[in-house]
């Protein structure tokens, strides 16, 4: 059985797709986009994060492991010299020490995602996500072909950038994609994710034509990408794709500073306020305009 | 937006019944009265209770101060203070009677001294028979039981018991008529020209006269009857009904006549339900909507959505609402109910017809009583009508004392009193199965403990308070010519509450796992910790946190045991005869007795502090259930209604970003529907823990906030700072 490297499991998660969903989030994206508020997912290798506040200073972490040291009342952790382990982790009775990127194999994955299935009639279901699920897609179809076979409704939550051959082995098996768009145009898509987006768009083209459905989600962060030029190519891009189902706007927060620090990477958040629900409705009726069906989540169903 | 002039008498309503002042004239001053009913009781020597209460009653009712005011729709009198009540001596005295004939009252109060329970006798749970009483009104009630009592004359068998019975409510009825005259009187005199003066007038002769006959003298008629079963006759009404229903008839026949407007109707609707607001009693009042009528169909009503959208502009914590949820209540009024939640208000409970009728067919109780059961309690329900039944709550078990019973070989640590068998020292105690096995014996001994104390009083209940007020308004009760508070209901049930469940099943698995399997310390050792309050153990505490299996995340071991420990329960208790011709019905539900029975409590190997608080209801220790809301629901779902025939509530605490939404509004529904399959009644608080420390930090601004606590709602600036801290622990633990 193949394995993968994942950093949560998220249960009753009603964003991923319809109903009520276990979302497994995989670890490792192509992508570095500066206002990802799941950065422990960027990085495919396992990584210890550490919260000081958290810390009662015990030293058994110490015991364990030389990357901690409590010195002066004090808990040096010496990230460049720490392998990932866990083995601090399981130690640390006060919650200070997490192990992002644990392994399991699509059998035990299966199980997990199963425990809920009671809770995804009327729709709901199992996501994959990440960080970039596909960039696992052997894992990935290995897994959703466990969970087809159960019957289970499967979406795979994806930001485009990994080679068709890996959208090819989950094609089989997945009822709905989940594809992100960041920017329309390809150098400010580089700009804030550290790639362009030809093959994204291409890999979007030739999903459209397989005929699966797939949602489009947009995170929307203010004086980045909610430029009304940027906005139209991106309509006039999506108009013209005939399976899918909605736009959802994904609005901005920056809450995920905490993340970064915890696993010592340079925190890129954007310092903008999240756009209230007008700013975000401008942006769907710029995109109904040209027939798109648009989920603007801070007027629906208030 | 409330009316203008429901506004501008807002004032007088929340100080009618916390500072009431009485104009001079209009009665005895308390004390005064206080005293007369005490002195009268020496006049009536020898006299049956019923009749003696009967005229402590009409003394009551013709002397008590009164106010009929131009600010309210619902007249006032001076003894509406549960905690000095004026028939309380009467009673003391009545009870000091009974305590001589007990013979348990020894063991009644070793079991409360050393809080292995909190045992006493219940006044406050009747449920009339609303349709009843809103059939015959005041004076109908009186004509229909001297009706009932010249049948059973005409029979020939008419004992002086009966007899006393039929008395007991001929005087006592006779009093609430003299005491409507009183209020009319009052009302006309003060009336001076003010039209809504004069139209309460016309109300109070209106049901002085006969059966209410509008919707708002089918209101003023609950409201009455409450107040003089409560506030009078000391035993308390512990349901309004199923208002959108038992209203709706009253509501459409004005309409059609337009003899009121809908606008008007709700103006009445506010301060009817702003009189339980102003009485604030911390448990409040509750009441149902929906359910389905005998077809099966939905019986959501346009009243069942203004009663919603009234009670949410009044902002307040009771009367509270149960929600009864079947497969076809509209997805409408759910959503109406769950939005509601998310503008934080949380006093809506949502309770399964479908498992009301599972638990209570369980007792042999028919699915028609479910249907048409009302609530009496915080989740609790009652059958209504032809079937009533009075169900006593007289005992909460406290599950965690058997465990410190086990540890302690029969012997509670700090009162050194004996409460239970001897099952062996810790060091005897081999494997987990003779631990588990000892337990049960403990918990075993309690149960019976807590039986025989409760059906020993429990034969004495028409002697400790006849119910005047209620037999009267209980059809079983006038054709038998049994107190209805005794024995005189379709059924006659008592409720043994348990305490503490998750916090059991969590200290279970924690000597399971660390004694017996990890084997990191012995059950002597582990005894030495709980004797020490963890004291220099804080963490071997923190790894009984960490690593043990807890309650409430969908955990196998845990969740084995909680079945276990659930059908154990259902099985010991349920159906034993009571001693009023009932059973005894099984309920995890723990109301304020989870902080009560806690502070009585040692340390436990949950990982609990000497004193504590145990875990709530069904619900999982707070804090413990860190796997989501689906995996709390799985946990839950081991424990069924069918067993569980008086209640079973969870609590969940929901962060707003997993219900926000269409989305979120499905999803929760789905989730409602999917509890609602095994469990009985679910409800939910919906916070982040920053806007609780918000509301901390500026209380008025969060004046409105509220916090779902056990079986009721309080705000959550007016909570001590330490149960607050609770909450937001709790909340913190909820993943965005």
């Amino acid at each position: 059985m193949h394995k993968a490297r994942y950093f949560d499991l998220k249960r009753f998660a009603i964003h991923d797709g319809p109903g009520i969903r276990t979302t497994l989030f995989l670890k490792g994206c192509p992508l570095s986009c500066i206002w990802c508020h799941n950065p422990e997912g960027i990085s495919a290798a396992p990584e210890l994060a550490f919260y000081p506040m958290r810390c009662a200073l015990c030293g058994d972490c110490e015991q364990m492991c030389s990357c901690h040291q409590i010195t002066d009342a004090a808990h040096v952790f010496h990230r460049e010299t720490c392998l990932a382990c866990g083995r601090c982790e399981e130690v640390c009775l006060h919650g200070a020490l997490e192990l992002f990127g644990k392994f399991l194999d699509s059998g035990q994955a299966a199980a997990l995602l199963l425990e809920d299935r009671r809770f995804y009639r009327d729709g709901g279901g199992i996501t994959l996500s990440g960080g970039e699920p596909l960039m696992q897609s052997e894992f990935c179809a290995e897994l959703l072909a466990l969970l087809k076979e159960e019957g289970i409704h499967c979406a795979v939550d994806t930001c485009g950038e990994v080679p068709w051959k890996a959208f090819e082995r989950v094609l089989p098996f997945t009822d709905l994609f989940l594809y992100d768009f960041k920017v329309a145009d390809s150098a400010l898509h580089k700009t804030f994710t550290g790639c362009g987006n030809k093959r994204i768009l291409a890999n979007l083209a030739r999903l459209d034509q397989t005929g699966i459905p797939f949602e489009i989600r947009m995170p929307m962060i203010p004086a980045h990408n909610m430029d009304i030029e940027e906005l139209e190519k991106a309509a006039v891009i999506l108009s013209g794709l005939r399976h899918l189902t909605a736009v959802r706007l994904l609005p901005y927060h920056a809450q995920a500073h905490s993340k970064y620090q915890a696993i010592g990477r340079t925190d890129t958040l954007p310092q903008v306020p999240s756009p209230n629900a007008d700013a975000l409705e401008n942006v769907a009726e710029l995109l109904r305009r040209r027939k798109l069906r648009v989920i603007n989540p801070l007027t629906n169903g208030q | 937006m409330l009316t203008k002039t429901f506004t501008q008498d807002l004032e007088y309503l929340r100080k009618k019944f916390q500072a009431p002042v009485f104009e001079k004239g209009s009665g005895l001053d308390y004390e005064t009265l206080k005293k007369r009913v005490l002195d009268s009781i020496s006049d009536m020597e020898g006299l049956p209770h019923p009749v003696i209460k009967a005229k402590a009653f009409e003394l009551i009712a013709r002397n008590v101060q009164i106010e009929v005011s131009s600010h309210d729709w619902f007249p006032s009198f001076g003894c509406w203070n549960r905690k000095d009540r004026p028939m309380a001596g009467l009673l003391r005295k009545f009870s000091e009677k009974t305590a001589a004939l007990l013979t348990k009252n020894g063991l009644w109060e070793n079991l409360n001294t050393s809080g292995s329970s909190a045992i006493w006798v219940d006044f406050d749970h009747s449920v009339p028979d609303w349709d009843m009483i809103l059939k015959f009104g005041f004076p109908g009630l009186r004509e229909n039981a001297r009706s009932w009592r010249c049948r059973h004359e005409a029979g020939g068998a008419m004992t002086p018991e009966q007899a006393a019975y039929f008395d007991g409510i001929d005087i006592t009825y006779a009093a609430i008529l003299e005491l409507l005259d009183r209020f009319h009187a009052y009302a006309l005199q003060h009336s001076a020209g003010k039209p809504r003066l004069i139209a309460v007038a016309a109300a109070l002769k209106a049901l002085h006269d006969g059966p209410p006959q509008t919707f708002y003298q089918v209101l003023l008629t609950i409201y009455l009857f409450f107040m003089f079963s409560e506030h009078i006759d000391y035993l308390q009404v512990r349901s309004l009904g199923n208002l959108d229903n038992l209203l709706l008839p009253w509501f459409e026949q004005e309409l059609e006549k337009q003899s009121a407007s809908e606008a008007e109707m709700r103006e009445r609707l506010d301060y009817f339900l702003m009189q339980w607001g102003a009485i604030d009693n911390y448990w409040g009042h509750p009441f149902y909507l929906g359910g389905t009528d005998e077809q099966g169909c939905s019986r959501i009503n346009r009243l069942s959505f203004i009663i919603l959208e009234e009670f949410e502009k009044l902002q307040i914590t009771s009367p509270k609402i149960q929600l009864k949820i079947a497969r076809n209540t509209p997805d409408e009024f759910l959503d109406a109910a769950l939005k509601m939640i998310r503008r934080s208000n949380s006093s809506l409970v949502f309770v399964g017809e479908e498992s009301i009728a599972r638990a209570m067919t369980s007792l042999g109780m028919t699915e028609a009583d479910a249907r048409t059961c009302d609530i009496r309690g915080c989740y609790e329900f009652a059958a209504r009508g032809r079937h009533n039944e009075n169900d006593t709550g007289c005992a909460y078990l406290n599950m965690l004392k058997p465990l410190e019973l086990v540890f302690n070989n029969g012997i509670d640590p700090k009162t050194k009193l004996h409460i239970g068998p001897k099952t062996g020292l810790p060091e005897e105690l081999q494997s987990f199965d003779d631990f588990y096995r000892a337990y049960i014996l403990q918990l075993s001994h309690i149960i019976e403990a807590d039986i025989s104390v409760c059906n020993e009083f429990e034969c004495f209940l028409n002697q400790l308070n006849p119910a005047n007020v209620f037999s009267a308004a209980v059809q079983n009760s006038l054709l038998t010519a049994k107190d209805a508070f005794h024995d005189g209901c379709f059924y006659n049930n008592t409720t043994l509450l348990n305490a503490g469940f998750a916090s059991t099943v969590d200290a279970l698995c924690a000597v399971r796992e660390m004694v017996y399997l990890k084997k990191e310390v012995t059950l002597a050792g582990f005894k030495e910790i709980l004797d020490a309050n963890w004291s220099n153990h804080e963490k071997f505490r923190l790894k009984i946190l960490k690593d043990c299996p807890h309650y409430g995340n969908g955990n196998p071991v845990a969740d084995h045991y909680a079945g276990m420990l659930g059908r154990f329960l259902s099985t010991k208790i349920n159906g034993r005869p009571n001693s009023r011709g009932g059973l005894w019905k099984a309920s995890i539900h723990s109301a304020r007795q989870f902080i009560e029975l806690g502070k009585k409590t040692g340390a436990t190997p949950d990982g609990r502090f000497a004193g504590e608080e145990m875990s709530k209801n069904s619900s999982p220790v707070m804090g413990m259930d860190r796997s989501g809301v689906t995996a709390l629901i799985r946990s839950a779902a081991v424990l069924d209604a069918g067993d569980f025939p008086a209640d079973l509530p969870l609590d969940v605490m929901l962060h707003p970003t997993a219900v926000e939404g269409e989305e979120g509004l499905t999803a929760w529904r789905r989730l409602i529907r999917e509890y609602l399959l095994k469990g009985l009644a679910i409800h939910f608080n919906v916070f982040t823990a920053e806007t609780l420390r918000e509301a901390q930090k500026n209380p008025d601004k969060y004046a409105g906030l509220q916090i779902r606590v056990c079986g009721w709602n309080v705000h959550f600036v007016k909570m001590a700072p330490e149960e607050q801290e609770m909450y937001i622990r709790r909340a913190e633990n909820l993943a965005p």
